[in-house]
């Protein structure tokens, strides 16, 4: 009975330092999203952004390539060209990861980051290459638990928000811009959201909150998840230093 | 006062010709209207030999309304295929197989 006692303990130690075991997040998902930013009242469409999923085999390991790649609408190229790349190469059971990079071209601004996740994700060696600017290599030390803002994006959705309360938060730890920091995952309640090719879908509320100039406001960031078993992100809403704006689902496929 | 009224069509017809010119979609809208609000009333103000200005401003206003609507109903938002960043996007997934098999 001890020994049975002991397994389970260990069993939900392990289950509370590592989240939540992924049976939401499939390869072969592509979710499609029009980003509009808010200009002057107006939301005006900019981009194109696409959230895809696949399997990617190494001699040794089978991972979850995770992707957000964010592209200009062609009538905007012209004026300003936005081609970024967000990836993760994460397990595809523990969401954990082990690749992240990040590849921005934003108008003539370009960034190269890349973050190798080593010692079962407790040092990372990363890579950073700005215009104009020498690479940059640096090693730190992270917590075992830290996820990358990809895989974090994907890890939400293994959380089970039908037993949460509104208001109830869960933590995390993400890496970024080389620094490690906490970010709040608060459920806010149900609601019914548009989206797209899926028609109109009730949502978990989700704000998410961070200690970072990148975000601003308090409950201004905040994701409608859809209240089934996929939990597609059906809306998203930001509120970064540079203004308000929102990606809303156009198409979801590979379910 | 027509003076000020004029002026400030002026000021907004410019504004809205380059948000028309610009794919600001339904944004554009705004100036072009109070362009031709203000345009409007200096008309009206004008003595017959004075509507010169605003009825070419509203003129122009009209074009620039057409052009901006049949922008945002005609012209879709779509994504240009970006070969370059295609090509990028495979030998970047190469390196990063690459890394992945080093990490092992």
């Amino acid at each position: 009975m001890r020994k049975i006692l002991l397994i389970l303990t260990v069993i939900l130690t392990i289950n509370s330092l590592f989240g939540q075991v992924n049976k939401t997040v499939k390869s072969g998902e592509k979710f499609i999203y029009a980003a509009s930013y808010n200009m002057s009242g107006l939301m005006t469409q900019l981009a194109q952004v696409t959230m895809e999923t696949e399997t990617v085999k190494t001699s040794k390991k089978t991972l979850l390539h995770l992707s957000c790649q964010a592209t200009t609408f062609s009538k905007w190229d012209t004026f300003f060209k936005i081609r970024d790349l967000y990836e993760s190469y994460v397990d595809p059971i523990t969401l954990k990861p082990s690749l992240y990079k990040r590849d921005i071209f934003e108008g003539k601004y370009t960034k190269r980051e890349k973050y190798i996740f080593k010692n079962d994700g407790k040092t990372i060696e990363s890579t950073v290459n700005k215009k104009n600017t020498p690479e940059t290599k640096k090693t730190f030390q992270i917590g075992g638990a830290t996820q990358d803002v990809v895989s974090l994006l994907y890890k939400v959705r293994t959380i089970d928000f039908s037993t949460f309360k509104p208001g109830q938060i869960k933590s995390f730890i993400v890496v970024f811009d080389q620094k490690e920091m906490a970010v709040s995952v608060k459920f806010m309640g149900k609601e019914s959201v548009s989206a797209g090719n899926l028609g109109t879908k009730t949502c978990y509320k989700i704000s998410i909150g961070a200690k970072t100039q990148a975000l601003r406001g308090t409950d201004k960031n905040i994701i409608w998840l859809t209240a089934d078993s996929a939990k597609i992100p059906a809306l998203i809403k930001f509120s970064i230093p540079v203004g308000t704006g929102q990606l809303t689902l156009t198409n979801a496929s590979g379910l | 006062m027509r003076k000020l009224f004029i002026v400030l069509a002026i000021v907004f017809a410019i504004l809205g010709i380059v948000f028309a010119v610009l794919p600001l979609g339904t944004l554009a809208l705004l100036p072009v209207g109070l362009a031709l609000i203000f345009a409007f009333i200096a008309f009206i103000q004008s003595d017959i030999n004075q509507k010169s200005l605003p009825k070419w401003i509203l003129i122009i206003m009209g074009i620039t309304l057409i052009v901006v609507v049949g922008k945002v109903t005609l012209i879709k938002d779509e994504v240009a295929k970006d070969e370059q960043f295609e090509q990028k996007k495979i030998e970047s997934k190469q390196e990063d197989l690459k890394d992945l098999e080093d990490l092992e």
